[in-house]
This record gives C-alpha cells, structure tokens and sequence, in this order.
C-alpha cells in the first residue's frame, strides 16, 4: 500500500525518535528548553489526540489479525502496520513536545509524573509491537495481549493529561456538591460571608419559599428578621433566650431540634458563630474585620475564611545600580535587596562610635530604594531627619534609643508609604506627636520608655485611632524576687587583711550581711558598705533587699587566713590521678576547689594522703586547717583521722596533734569543711607531715558499703 | 531454511546496525543540544537556583533563636494535655496503643509500664485557649504570640543522636548545623558580628552535655560555624589582645599576616586561606562590639523586670536570653541557646519544676521584648528539645514521684514570630499522648519550614562535598504550610 521506502524512513525516524527521548528522559532536570522550542512544547495537548485516535484504532484491529477472515486479507495487514506506525510516530513526536512543556514552570505534583511516565510507555510499547510483530513467535495471544495493554495505558495517561489540565474530578464536578472558595478575611462580610453560609448549607433546604417549614424563610435579612410560626427568631444581643440557638442546643433526640436527625447537623464552630452572632447583635452589615482584633467572633469566623492575603509590595522603582551597593555595603553598614531581583533594599547601620551624618548622606546614590532604615542605638540627631526624609519609598524606620528629641519630626511626614516607625527610648515628648495625623500611612509607632506617661499615651491611641501604638511592657506589679548579691574577691585565702567587695546587678539595693552564720535580715544586720576589711576567718551571710521587692536567697562564702604559708610542699603518697591536681602545689596555691570535686583544685584519693609543708623561717604554728569535702552520695568523706607532725625537718618529726572528725550520717549535707587541727608543740618548727586517712569500709547504709572513702583536700592553712 | 532465514535476519542486521547507529548517535546529539551544561563538568551544579547570601523568595524572617531545652522536656508536663492519663493512673500501656515501639536499654526490661498523668495541673490561655502546664505560666501569656506543635516526631531514641539530628539534619555528626547552613545561605547582616553564635546554660535537673560538634560548620567554609559566647570575662574565648600587644600594634600584626596569607593565597588557590584572613578582620572588629553587646547594666528596669532579675547573673537562661536579644537585634542570623538539665528519668515533678523556673519568664519575655521592638516579625524564635517523654513512668510510680523515658513518637515544641502565624495549636497526639493522630511533623519538615521562613527553599540550599550535593533537610522534608501566617 505504502512504498516501502517510506516506511523504512518511517522506521528509522521511529527509531531516532525513540532514542531521542530516551536522552531526555535521562537529562531529567538537566533539560533546559530553550525559548524559541517552548512553542513545540505548547502544541502538545494539540498533537495529542493523533496518537490516541491512531492508536486505538490500530490496536483494535492489531487485536483481531489472526483471524482467519483478516490473515489472508493483504489490505487489513498492511493497513494495520501502517496505522501503528503512523500512532507511533505521532506517539513519539507528542511525547517530546510533552517532555517539552513540562519543563516550564507550573507542571509538578504527582499527575505530571504519571503521565510522563504512561505517555513514553506508549511510545515505547507500540514501537516495541512495531518491530517485533513480523517476527514468527509472533502470535494471537501475544497480539491480544499486546493492545489491550497498549489500550489500558492510553487511557490511563490520557486521565491523567487530563487530570493536568482541568484539574481533578473536573467531569463530575457539577454534579458533587462543590465547596465555595474561602473568602479573604478582609473582604468578608459577617453576614453574608459566615452567617449566611451556614444557614444555606444546612438549614435552607427545608426553610425557604417553596419548602416554608415552620413558616420560616432563611433566604435573606428580611425575611430571617422577619421569623417563623412560633414567633421571632432572636432577640439580638441576647442569645439564651433567642429561639434560634434554643433550637439548635436542644438534645438531638428531641423533635424540635434543629436541624432535625437524620440531615446534617451544625457543627459546633458553627454553633458558635450563630450564638456569638446573635449575642454581639445580629449585625447583617458590617466587615468581619471591623470587629476588634481579640473579638471572639472575629476569631471563630476567621475560621471559616481564608486569611488576608498579605499585598506583595509592588515596587514601582528600577533597582539600583550592583556596584553602588557593593560600594556602600561596608562593616558598619549592610545593605541588601530584600530578595532575589527585588529592587528593594534594607539598611542596617551599625557601631555606635563608627556612625556620623555622613553615613546617611553617603546613601543617598540609593535614596529611591532604601525601604527599611535601622539606625538603633545610633547617635542621630535631630537635623538628620530631614536626610532620612530623601528616602522617599521608605516602609519601616528604626529609631529606638537614638538622640531624637521629636522637634523635627514634621520633617518624615513626606514620607508617604512609611506604615512603622519606632522611637522607642527617646526623649520625644507628646507635642512633638501632634503632627501624627500628616503622617498619611503610619500604621504603627513604638514609644515605650520614652517617659511618655500613661495618660499621655492613651490620649495618643484615642486621638490615632489607624495607629497601632506599642507601648511596651507593664509587669503585673506582684514584687518579684531580687537576686543574690555577689562577691567580686578573688582571694579567699589571705595573709594580710583584704577588702570585701560585695555587689548585686539591681540598682538600689541594700546588701546586708552577717558573720555569725544568722540569716541576715533588711533591719538589724550589718548594711554593705565598701571598704569593710576581713582580717580573721570569717564566713559572710548576705542578703539583698529593695523596697517593692522580695529579698533575696542568703548566700554565704568563707575567708579563711593563712597567717604562715608554706614555701612549699611535697606528696609523700600519690592520690588518685584523676584528681591529682597540680600534685602538691594544689594544697598551698591559695585557691579553694569549691563543691565541684573534678575541676583540678581539688587532690583525692581512696588510700592515705600524707604530704609533707616546709618553711624556710621556722613558725610557731597554733592551728592547721585541713580543707575538705564531704559528699556522701559520691562517696566523699571527711576523713577518718588526721595526724599533724612537725618538727625541724623530715628526718626529725614528732606528732604534734590528731583529730578524728566525728560520725558520718547518709542525709548529711555536701560541704566543705574546714577541719582545725589544734597543736601542741611550742618550739619553733621548719617543717609539718600531714596524714590524712580515709574510712576503711563505708558502713552498711552505703551503696558501695565496704568499699573505702574517697577523701579531698583542696587547700590547707597554718596559723 | 531455519538457517536462511537467521542469515537473512543477520544480512539485514549489518546494514541496519550501520544506519541504526547513526540514527541513534544523531538523536543522542540532538537530544544533547537542550543540556547545556552536560559538558562544562558543572553539571546540575545548584549555581542555577542558589546564590549565597540571598534568599529565593522574599523571607518573612530574617533571623533565628533558637532556645534549645536540651535533654527533651516531657511534652506531657508542658504543652500535650492528657487528662486521660490521670484517670488510668497506674494501668498499663495497652500493647495496640505502644504498637511495635523498640524502647531504650533503660527502660526495655521494665516488666511493668504503669501509665501516668501530669503532676502538674493545666490551664487555657489565650484566645486560642492553649492548654499550658502551670509550669509555664509566663509562656501561658503569651500563648496567642506562638504557634505551639503538638506532634513533632524524629528518628533518634537517645539524646546524641537525636540532638545531632535536629541540628544537623543527620544523626551521625560531621554535617553543617542549621546555624551554618542559615549562615551559609543568607550571610552576616552585621560584619562586626559572626552570623551564628551560640549560648549555653545549664539547670538544675539531669543533664546531659552539649558538643561544639552541634555547631560546626561541617563541610562549609569555616567562616559559618558557631561562635560559642560564655559567661566568664572573656566571653569570646581569645578575643582579646594577649598581654603587652595593644591595638595598634595588633593593626599591624593582621595586616602583616594578611600580606602573607595573601602570598600564599595566588599559591595554592586554597580557599579556607581567605576564610582564615576574614576571620582575623572578623575578630578585630568583634574586639569593639563585642564588649557593647555584652554590657546588660544599661538595660532599663522594666526589662530586667520583664526576663526576671536572674538575667542580670551572667551564664543563666535569662541572661542568654537577653543576650540573645541583643545578638539578634544586632544582626547575628542565628542565636542558638542550649539550656541543659531536662532529662528527667526520675523525679520528674520536682526537678522539671525546676527547669520550667529557669525558661519560663525569660522564654515569654524574650518574645515580648522583641514585639515591642518591631523585631517579632522579622525574627523567628523556636523553643523545644531533641523528642518526647513516655506516658508510662520509668522506675516506681509514686503519687508525686515519677520519671519518663525518652520518646521519639511525639513531643511539643513552640515557634513565635518569623510569618508563623501565632495563637494557634497544630497537630494532635492520641488520649494517651504516644501516638500522633493528626498532621504530623518530622524533623525534616521541621527544617524545611525554618527556611521556608528565612526565604529559602529548603531543596535548593545544597553544597556539593564529596561527589554529592547535602542539604539540611538530606533528601526529605515538606515546608509545614498550614502554620505559616
């Protein structure tokens, strides 16, 4: 029928058309079309309906071709092969020009994948028949088989095609009840946009002119005003006694409840809606929005409607020049668009001791683009307001805590898109906020801690009634509880008497301490005050107290004196290497470990701790303090005994006192203990031993009863 | 015949090979014409869709805090309430409800699994009327300022792996944080300040411990890892001039050095050179400002008020969170603050009323304060920890004594601010509180709606390291559209 000429080029256009779409389905998201090709693309849901129309066709008959009546019939064969490859081809081109458009934006989701992939299935199955259906294994089943698949597919990446273009269920649409698209919340009308739905979902069917139940017309305002046969429908403003919300609040077994069981009830937010409705007035008129902002209401029906939609900012002005911006962008000024090919700019200025008036003046290459201005904490003047004022497009100005005094506001009223503007912590004063009303789109002003007071701020808000005012935070006026002051010495181990230095972080408080270990109290103990020497042991209690607050936690911290400190000392046994310290430097460097045991101030061990302390002056030593831990839960005890030697030097040493700390209880409190060691020897020493012995078994109350303690010593002192 | 008929197959097949070939190797060209960067090695390379240091889409935030409660506190003592579990005290967990849960080694021998209501009691606040623990009565007053979700859900079961994963978006370290990457993505706004920093604190409860893994930079450019700011006099560790060198010899010295690096620099063609050079520039501005932000005296009174005085004691909470403040509004992209001690496997009434002291005033004042300042919009605070706790009780069930375990299934967390649309409650958990039964949120998501809100699509911000693009969000990750204003 056909030159077979042409259909060997036929067949082998077939064939590039199928390796050519195997490249671009490996390409994948690599494929960039370009602009000129997009109009193949575009004609694909044109070219389409060729390969369904010549497919189907083709494999209706391919379905039939072993018939006896049809084999012998040369017509019906080469008809058939001419058909499939004329359905295949189309199939090929259409799945390219498919490939095509689906690069351009707004094709994803999970259609587009199935059809894409059903849609060069096609392709490949009839070109697959194509070549292989000449063959001799060739038969009926296979040939059956073959188009009912073929036929499947078609069909099914035809419902998705579709799918793509009207959108989903798009034919049974007009018969399903179809939801109303959600109206912006700033355009919606109460009435008509919440209330009015709700009766005409669920209440309308039985109660309008045609139907009448009850007598009762839920069409429109008249007629809802209007009422039933069992009276008015509500008393505006007073929902409880209203037969509407009656109705709907009875049980639902009972008859008259509405809507009656068995339709589709209300639910409960609409139930609200009406109530609250009903209850605020039965306005039939008014904006959503015109209720105020916390209304419970507004906050019900905001859930029927679709949130405002945020205007995208236009910008009507051309972008400023890239190499301006990188210019001016330095570290003290940032300068970015507010997107990718947005020509809006935000600037941020920062460092105080880097700003002068040049800064501002020095943007003025980007006067037309500058939308937002944060110049906080910033040393601006009055008179520079009248430069921030070239930045004719500018949205939000920062001024908080800047060296305004507001004389020159007037100067920003020409900017005539600037909706916020912060002066917070500055010295503006209420004159200076006459002029507000010039300013035509502020919609919100900052002004707390300005020394505005109360009133005057009030008087603002009812003079303003489009401007936000934030106006800051008001504690509930409960006192709260002051913290504790804090100890600013460092040397807490001293020789000569050293200075107290006691602050608290709140202003104005009164620090009162004690020495005796007595929680100080605001009246009788002894108030701070600097200067105050330490010159013996002695443990501070202090407390902090203002008026309008509550005092403080008592905190304490201890002075201990050294009068003799050694020159130096030496381990005689080693202590457990993880808390070994600066080995015996530890026990005379002057610094206390505190109550965490790990962090190198303290030396411990399981076993004896005996260390040696040298003198190069020979002293006459009363006491020795030894420096504890006791933390019974990590077992961390005081120790067992402690000897005290002394004597001319290491060779020659006597024991000179022994103290043996008293029971240890499983509820005692972590501390640090200063153990004092009295001695009674009265010649002149150069040299001291001191043993340290743990307990041997931990008792029986103990976790790890048998076990021995671990003791720490963190510092000792001689006096 | 058989045979002639092979051959013949085969004749065919020569000539149609040659054409075939051609036809094939033609469209292969063809079809190559429409890659464009199939052979400039680039290929696919994200250049297309991402430029550092601008967002995709105009952001709705421009920086983060993230408050994180390390340690996980029990979404059922805060913001899941669960009267059910009250009222079968001390049952069992039905086996359908705990379904194929594998449990920690701390709790997988536990032969009893006896369920347990909150201690403490619950109350609504707020227009949205959100169910909020007396723990957190502050948060409470602010309730309709934050979007609370009820049911985040992550892959980890024990604290490293699960801190790591919210972090990093993987669970097993050496990825970028999220810092690093937000940093990465959109730059420093403030040049005298690093773009992520980051702040601990620690409470009283159990605690576990926090890494400088969780803010690295990973495979990123040095420049976008967290800078760690402590409570000590130096609050950025070797900032300061060493001894005996003053600022103008220490001008002199960088610019010696950057000459050098600069030498170097045409040498190798080494990129963390330059890094390196931007950090010490970096350094000697943070020098100046530093000290600034640092300063809290000057704070007037009602703000110390409004965190609680605690935030004038230098290494608390609220005294992070203050500073968090500071940094933030000084144009740091990414605050993030770790508060330890909120793993309570026992002793949970007492202890997680502990913790809820240290966050609660400083938490619902940090939001307060940054509306005030106009800053709320712009600025994204998100408060939660690493997953959830059990509804069963870990150890003896005392009437007021009780510990949970950990629990990946479902936990609370909170975002305020950054176009998250405030005073709602998302998602929903089952009576018991184990399972999610509405909208849940994976960690995933989690990251891809953070930087949906910072402009960033969450697929495009990729960077190729070892033959492969990462991105925060790995493979995965859906922006949580019904909770964007």
């Amino acid at each position: 029928m056909i030159k077979s000429s042409y259909k060997g080029i036929a067949g082998n256009l077939l064939f590039a058309l199928n390796i050519f779409i195997l490249v671009l389905l490996v390409a994948g998201d690599s494929l960039v079309i370009p602009r000129w090709l997009q109009p193949v693309g575009r004609l694909h849901p044109l070219i389409l309906h060729f390969p369904i129309v010549l497919l189907l066709l083709a494999m209706l008959m391919e379905y039939f071709r072993f018939r006896s009546a049809f084999v012998a019939e040369k017509f019906y064969q080469e008809f058939t092969t001419a058909l499939l490859l004329a359905g295949a081809l189309f199939s090929a081109i259409t799945a390219i020009m498919g490939l095509f458009l689906s690069r351009e934006p707004g094709y994803d989701g999970s259609d587009i994948q199935w059809h894409k992939w059903f849609g060069v299935s096609i392709v490949f199955i009839s070109s697959g028949i194509y070549w292989l259906r000449s063959n001799t294994w060739y038969n009926s089943l296979m040939a059956r088989s073959g188009s009912i698949i073929m036929v499947l597919f078609l069909l099914l990446a035809g419902h998705y095609g579709a799918n793509i273009t009207h959108g989903d269920n798009f034919i049974f649409a007009p018969v399903m009840q179809n939801a109303k698209p959600l109206v912006p919340i700033d355009q919606a009308l109460l009435y008509r946009d919440v209330v009015q739905p709700i009766f005409e979902n669920k209440c309308i069917g039985c109660h309008n002119p045609d139907k009448l139940k009850g007598g009762l017309e839920l069409i429109d305002e008249k007629s809802i005003l209007k009422g039933g046969k069992s009276g008015k429908l509500f008393v505006p403003g007073q929902p409880v006694i209203s037969l509407l919300l009656q109705r709907i609040h009875l049980p639902e077994e009972e008859k008259k409840h509405m809507p009656p069981s068995g339709k589709t009830q209300l639910t409960a937010a609409e139930m609200q809606v009406l109530y609250l409705w009903v209850k605020e007035n039965a306005d039939f008129k008014n904006k959503v929005v015109s209720l105020p902002a916390g209304d419970s209401l507004r906050m019900v029906a905001a859930t029927f409607l679709k949130p405002a939609e945020a205007p995208e900012e236009n910008y009507d002005f051309a972008a400023a020049d890239e190499k301006v911006i990188k210019k001016l962008n330095n570290n003290y000024c940032g300068i970015y668009p507010l997107a990718k090919g947005s020509p809006a700019l935000a600037v941020d200025i920062y460092n105080k001791a880097a700003y002068t008036p040049k800064v501002l003046e020095g943007l003025s290459e980007i006067k037309k683009q500058v939308v937002s201005l944060d110049l906080h904490k910033m040393p601006v003047k009055d008179a520079e307001l009248k430069t921030i004022a070239q930045f004719e497009n500018l949205r939000t100005l920062n001024l908080n805590f800047t060296d305004i005094t507001g004389s020159t506001l007037k100067d920003l009223t020409s900017l005539k898109h600037l909706h916020s503007l912060s002066l917070s912590g500055t010295k503006i004063n209420p004159k200076s906020l006459d002029q507000l009303h010039s300013f035509k789109s502020l919609k919100e002003l900052a002004i707390w801690n300005t020394g505005l007071s109360q009133a005057e701020m009030l008087a603002l808000q009812n003079a303003n009634k489009s401007i936000t005012f934030i106006t800051g935070f008001k504690d509930d006026g409960k006192p709260m509880k002051l913290i504790p002051p804090q100890v600013k010495n460092t040397v807490f181990v001293f020789s000569k008497p050293v200075q107290l230095v006691i602050t608290n972080p709140i202003k104005g408080v009164d620090i009162r301490y004690t020495t005796d270990g007595t929680d100080p109290d605001s009246v009788k103990s002894l108030l701070y005050q600097p200067g105050i020497l330490i010159s013996d042991n002695t443990t501070i209690k202090t407390k902090a107290y203002k008026a309008g607050w509550y005092g403080s936690d008592a905190v304490s911290f201890s002075f201990y004196k050294n009068t003799f400190k050694p020159d130096s000392a030496a381990l005689l046994t080693s202590v457990n290497e993880k808390y070994r310290g600066d080995g015996a430097k530890t026990l005379i460097d002057g610094e206390l470990g505190g109550m965490n045991f790990g962090n190198g101030k303290w030396l411990g061990s399981q076993a004896d701790i005996e260390f040696l302390l040298f003198f190069k002056n020979a002293i006459k030593p009363r006491t020795l303090t030894f420096n504890s831990l006791k933390m019974i839960g990590s077992q961390i005890f005081l120790p067992s005994e402690i000897q005290v030697w002394g004597g001319k030097d290491a060779q020659h040493l006597k024991l000179i006192s022994t103290l043996i700390p008293g029971p240890q209880k499983k509820d005692d409190p972590a501390i640090v203990a200063g153990l004092i060691c009295k001695l009674h020897e009265t010649t002149p020493l150069n040299c001291m031993k001191v043993v340290a012995k743990p307990i041997k078994k931990l008792p029986a109350w103990h976790p790890a009863k048998g076990k021995p303690s671990w003791v720490f010593v963190d510092e000792v002192f001689v006096n | 015949m058989e045979k002639d008929i092979l051959e013949h197959g085969l004749n065919l097949s020569r000539r149609k090979f040659i054409s075939r070939l051609s036809l094939g190797l033609g469209s292969v060209a063809l079809g190559s014409l429409l890659i464009p960067d199939l052979f400039s090695g680039m290929s696919g390379d994200s250049g297309m869709d991402f430029i550092p240091g601008m967002p995709n889409f105009a952001p709705k935030a421009k920086r983060i805090i993230y408050l994180f409660q390390d340690g996980a506190p029990s979404q059922l003592e805060s913001f899941d309430y669960k009267p059910k579990l009250r009222e079968m005290m001390g049952q069992e967990l039905p086996a359908s409800v705990r379904g194929s849960q594998i449990l920690t080694g701390m709790t997988a021998k536990q032969t009893s699994f006896p369920l347990v209501g909150s201690y403490h009691d619950f109350k609504q606040y707020g227009q949205s009327q959100a169910w909020i623990s007396n723990l957190f009565p502050h948060i409470g007053k602010i309730a309709d300022d934050i979007c609370i979700i009820k049911s985040m859900y992550t892959e980890a079961i024990n604290h490293d792996p699960a801190l790591t994963f919210f972090q990093t978006g993987a669970q097993q370290g050496n990825r970028p944080s999220m810092g690093s990457w937000v940093s990465y993505g959109l730059g420093s706004e403030n040049k005298n300040l690093p773009a992520f920093t980051v702040l601990l604190s620690k409470g009283k409860g159990n605690g576990q411990g926090v890494y400088s893994k969780l803010w690295s930079n990973g495979f990123l450019d040095s420049i976008h890892q967290g800078v760690q700011f402590s409570s000590g006099e130096n609050p950025v560790l070797y900032l300061n001039n060493p001894d005996g060198l003053d600022r103008h010899e220490r001008r002199k010295m960088l610019d010696k050095l950057a000459e050098l690096n600069d030498i170097s620099s045409k040498e190798f063609h080494d990129p963390e050179i330059t890094a390196k050079v931007q950090q010490y520039e970096m350094a000697y501005r943070m020098q100046t400002a530093v000290p600034e932000i640092m300063d809290i005296s000057k704070e007037p009174d009602d703000i110390v008020k409004m965190y609680g005085p605690e935030c004038l004691v230098p290494g608390t909470y609220a005294a992070n969170c203050l500073l968090a403040r500071k940094l933030s509004e000084n144009g740091v992209r990414f605050v993030q603050l770790y508060h330890q001690g909120w793993d309570q496997h026992s002793n949970l009434p007492m202890e997680m009323a502990g913790q809820a002291m240290d966050v609660d005033q400083a938490s619902a004042a940090l939001v307060t304060d940054l509306k005030q300042r106009g800053l709320l919009d712009e600025t994204l605070v998100i408060w939660g920890g690493e997953f959830g706790r059990t509804n069963y009780s870990q150890g003896k069930l005392e009437k007021a004594n009780y510990g949970r375990d950990h629990h990946p299934r479902c936990f609370s967390i909170w975002m305020a601010g950054g176009g998250i649309k405030p005073g709602i409650v998302y998602g929903e958990t089952d009576d018991f509180g184990y399972n999610i039964v509405r909208n849940p949120v994976h960690v995933h998501d989690f990251h891809a709606t953070v930087l949906n809100q910072l402009g960033i699509d969450h697929t495009k911000l990729t960077f190729k390291s070892l033959g492969r693009r990462y991105r925060l969000t790995d493979v995965a990750g859906n922006v949580v559209k019904d909770i964007i204003a």
